[in-house]
């Protein structure tokens, strides 16, 4: 198992210079030229080239990317250079009311998912599979934009059930105030599609030898679903919900902005609408850090789960 | 179950707040407003972000401010005692500090109070020249002092700027007698010394115990100071209990709700607002649902809401009824389209080349980009020069009108013939295609679909490459860029803010079209050397009607703001200038029983 995890975090290190690179390049082809904004409405060919020295973009393509890899060693990505502050207390800041909203939003999106999933497979044809799926047909075809302008006039600003907008200062505040509304809307999106997901996982073990046996044998409905089945649906769940959770530390962007969340999401589009690299640069590293992470971590589940699973 | 679930919500809310939700918002008087996008931090120095400027206006203080009421906008004394003295034609400034000003306490001042002197302004005025800060303010002090560049080229080889050095247009006559000398004659130098943004004191101290945090740092002697920060999320401002003596005392003007904002405010003591609550709400629906819900006591409307708020230029009867009040202002800005006069298509100053230029922007109906585009918050504008603006002419009309018909007979006319394809080709039978810049948001599209309409119609065909601003700004900057779409607020509220831009001097840095007329330089020089006045104006208007001969700039529209305040709002009038009116304000008690309201 050692070896295994050894050699999994020996295969991030290349992974990882292609994402160094590729941001890199991405950020000075099409990233924009940060000074021409941090110069006002009149500036001069001098005050630019000023300016890029003082960010030191003007420094040959070579010494950047030494230096972005410094800052990946040392965990120090600098300032931001639009407004001062540190990177690291962006990242600190932000990210705590990204993962208020995106947490519970993920476990509650999982769970109701996997009890429905496993609900109309059971009844896969009847009335009632019928009636959830064209439900969950018409809920993906609806914009996120129409549910967060719906529910906040409706919900919010109409009957008064949530505040419209906004963040506090205390924990319980944001997560029994501003975040529920949020948090409903990020549900109404994603409950439909991972639950027919989840329930085209199940179909494929209900109609699997092994329960045949079982019902055959006797074994009662309620532990077939929950044991049997629920178990060996369990990899492909895990897989679906452990790739989705470096998605966590960015935020959904479009919610953070609409509710005037103070999160990552909101953070990264504005840096990058400023050229703001190096919040660009860290937000990215991080992300694509956890990303491999969670792989690994996934692949571990697996073997906790089903015992079949061999690590080599 | 519509009573139940707030209930339930409020049970939950006030369990996890504790005895701070049972707190009454008693005493304190509190604003809150929005911000419809972040700031970029408090040292005006070192951004010129419309945001942050709203907060470091009221947190630093520039020798001269601006009247209050008075239209159009009035030079008054700020932290100097009186306008300054001016001598040797417009080349020397005397100003005098009042005593007796202190920054808020700060651990950068070791528990001492910190008197404001003239040696902070001299300090702060380097600032904007010192090479590591890269202040976007530079044009406006570059060049202008006498030794000012010298010391900032020396620091540029060095490094390092030498703010102990002495600068010989910057000299502390006494602790508290400031004497700038320019090198030649300006007669607008007073308003850069009001400039909201940036000409604030700051000082040495606080600067350099906050080394490159100096955005989160602001330490001003302003009537407000920086009690909390969340960035991109909120700002709270707090009364400087330490500010000076200062009263509300300005006459009337000619606006609409200037007579019930005298009565409101004559005689208080500034400031009277103890709190100033700032939320950073980007979505224009959530803007306007948070104000009309009355989470928020004042917003200008989005252009959206504007037709479901407004009737003609008042509010609809529902809202009147609630008490909300109107104030519209008319941006002291204009929106402009630019022709690039070094580009081999479009550029040039032969009279082909006028005839097409001229074709081009009588194709483009300003009207319909109001109506459609602006919500009707707009009108068109006339002059380089827009209304509240020294220079601008109310009598004065654009010579360009909207006539595609007689955009297409001067096209035939100059041999800009169709071809098979309906297309025009050049005179010398080469293709014709223009190219007008935008950038990817959705009102740029719709311009360019307006422009694209209009073009159509006279035959020429167009393209409209999509970038971010920071590219086109870089080309432009280079005289690469054709055409494009921009924007120009007035720093100041003289018309040389805006006519600065055509000067050719001025080439590859504001002046984007690259212009250069022997006969408008000459005209800007002749208006520079006069002090403001109608001798002036009258060369500005001339300057104007050159720029439409040689057809540079299309100008489009002057956009209206609709400014809306709660009915316990008192003492706003949206000031052309000014950023933020807060310090002039007032609020009437709210019967406000908890958090809910307060809270952002």
């Amino acid at each position: 198992m050692t070896a295994y995890i050894v050699r999994r975090l020996w295969q991030m290190v290349p992974t990882m210079a292609g994402v160094i690179l590729m941001v890199f390049i991405l950020f000075n082809w099409v990233g924009g030229d940060p000074a021409y904004i941090l110069a006002g409405k009149m500036s001069n060919a001098a005050q630019i080239a000023n300016i890029r020295h003082q960010l030191g973009i003007d420094q040959p393509y070579y010494v950047q990317l030494w230096i972005f890899l410094k800052q990946i060693v040392t965990f120090d990505f600098g300032a931001s250079w639009s407004t001062g502050e540190s990177v690291a207390h962006i990242l600190e800041t932000r990210i705590g009311p990204s993962l208020m909203v995106m947490l519970p939003m993920t476990i509650l999106e999982t769970l109701i998912a996997i009890a429905l999933a496993l609900g109309v497979a059971f009844v896969r044809g009847s009335l009632t599979d019928r009636a959830v799926m064209v439900a969950c047909t018409v809920g993906m075809s609806i914009s996120i934009l129409v549910y967060m302008i719906v529910f906040q006039y409706w919900f919010a600003f109409k009957w008064g059930w949530f505040p419209v907008q906004g963040w506090g200062d205390s924990f319980g505040e944001n997560l029994f105030r501003y975040a529920p509304l949020p948090i409903l809307i990020g549900l109404a999106v994603s409950v439909a599609p991972t639950l027919r997901l989840f329930r085209s996982f199940v179909l494929d073990e209900v109609g699997q030898d092994y329960v045949r046996t079982a019902r055959a044998k006797g074994v009662s409905e309620r532990r077939l679903v929950w044991v049997h089945v629920l178990r060996n649906a369990a990899i492909p769940i895990i897989t679906y919900v452990m790739s989705n959770l470096p998605g966590l530390l960015i935020g959904v962007f479009l919610l953070e902005n609409f509710f005037s969340v103070p999160g990552i999401g909101r953070e990264v589009i504005q840096a990058v609408d400023r050229s703001d690299f190096p919040v660009v640069k860290a937000v990215t590293v991080y992300v694509a850090a956890a990303t491999m992470i969670f792989n690994l971590l996934t692949d571990l589940l697996y073997q906790a789960v089903d015992p079949r699973v061999q690590l080599k | 179950m519509r009573n139940l679930l707030p209930v339930l919500l409020r049970c939950v809310l006030l369990l996890s707040l504790g005895p701070l939700a049972l707190t009454a918002q008693a005493d304190p008087k509190v604003l809150r407003v929005l911000f419809e996008a972040p700031d970029s931090g408090f040292d005006g120095a070192l951004n010129v972000n419309w945001y942050s400027a709203k907060v470091t206006e009221m947190i630093f203080e520039r020798l001269l401010t601006y009247d209050y009421m008075a239209r159009p906008a009035k030079l008054v004394p700020g932290t100097a005692e009186a306008m300054p003295e001016v001598s040797d034609g417009g080349k020397v400034y005397v100003f005098h500090v009042r005593k007796g000003i202190y920054f808020t306490p700060d651990p950068a001042f070791k528990g001492k109070r910190r008197e404001l002197t003239a040696a902070d302004y001299i300090y702060s005025f380097e600032r904007i020249l010192d090479p590591q800060n890269h202040s976007p303010l530079i044009n406006f002090l570059a060049g202008k002092i006498v030794g000012l560049d010298a010391q900032a080229a020396q620091a540029q080889k060095s490094g390092h700027f030498d703010y102990d050095a002495p600068v010989a247009g910057l000299k502390a006559l006494d602790r508290y007698t400031l004497r700038i000398e320019l090198t030649a004659p300006d007669y607008n130098f007073p308003y850069v010394m009001a400039m909201p943004s940036g000409m604030g004191a700051v000082a040495r101290e606080a600067i350099e115990a906050y080394p490159r945090q100096t955005n989160m740092h602001p330490v001003g002697t302003g009537p407000y100071m920086l009690a909390q920060y969340v960035p991109s999320s909120r700002i709270m401002l707090a009364k400087n209990p330490d500010f000076r003596s200062l009263t509300w005392d300005f006459a009337a003007g000619d606006g609409p709700n200037d007579a019930q904002v005298v009565k409101d405010m004559q005689g208080k003591r500034l400031p009277q607002i103890d709190r100033i609550e700032i939320s950073i709400v980007q979505e224009e629906q959530s803007r306007w649902l948070a104000f009309a819900d009355k989470q928020m006591d004042m917003d200008f409307l989005p252009q959206l809401a504007a037709p479901k708020v407004m009737e003609g230029d008042h509010l609809k009867p529902e809202y009147a009824g609630e008490g909300i009040r109107l104030d519209r202002a008319v941006d002291p800005g204009i929106t402009y389209t630019f022709f690039n006069m070094t580009d081999p298509v479009v550029g040039g100053y032969g009279k082909d080349k006028i005839a097409l230029r001229r074709a081009i922007a009588m194709s483009y109906d300003i009207k319909q980009e109001i109506a459609l585009i602006r919500n009707g918050q707009a009108v068109p504008a006339q002059m380089a020069i827009p209304p509240g603006v020294a220079g601008y002419d109310p009598q004065y009309r654009s010579s360009i009108p909207y006539d595609p018909d007689l955009a297409n007979r001067l096209l035939d006319y100059f041999g800009y013939k169709r071809g098979a394809d309906g297309w025009r080709t050049m005179p010398d039978g080469k293709p014709l295609v223009i190219s007008i810049a935008r950038e990817p948001a959705a009102i740029y599209t719709e311009m360019a679909e307006l422009w694209q309409r209009g073009l159509d119609k006279i035959g020429i065909h167009a393209e409209f490459p999509v970038s971010n601003f920071q590219d086109h700004q870089e080309a432009a900057l280079g005289c690469k860029l054709m055409m494009w779409n921009s924007a120009w607020n007035a720093d100041y509220p003289d018309g040389e803010n805006f006519l600065q831009q055509l000067y050719g001097p001025n080439a590859r840095q504001g002046n984007m079209a690259c212009y250069q007329s022997p006969a408008f330089d000459a005209l800007y020089k002749q208006a520079m050397a006069l002090p403001p006045g109608p001798e002036r104006y009258a060369l500005y208007a001339k300057m104007n009607r050159q720029m439409e001969a040689d057809t540079v700039w299309l100008v489009e529209t002057v956009r209206v703001r609709n400014w809306v305040t709660q009915p316990w709002v008192l003492g706003f009038k949206k000031h052309p200038i000014l950023n933020a009116e807060w310090l002039y304000m007032d609020v009437k008690m709210r019967d406000v029983k908890t958090r809910d309201v307060a809270a952002h």
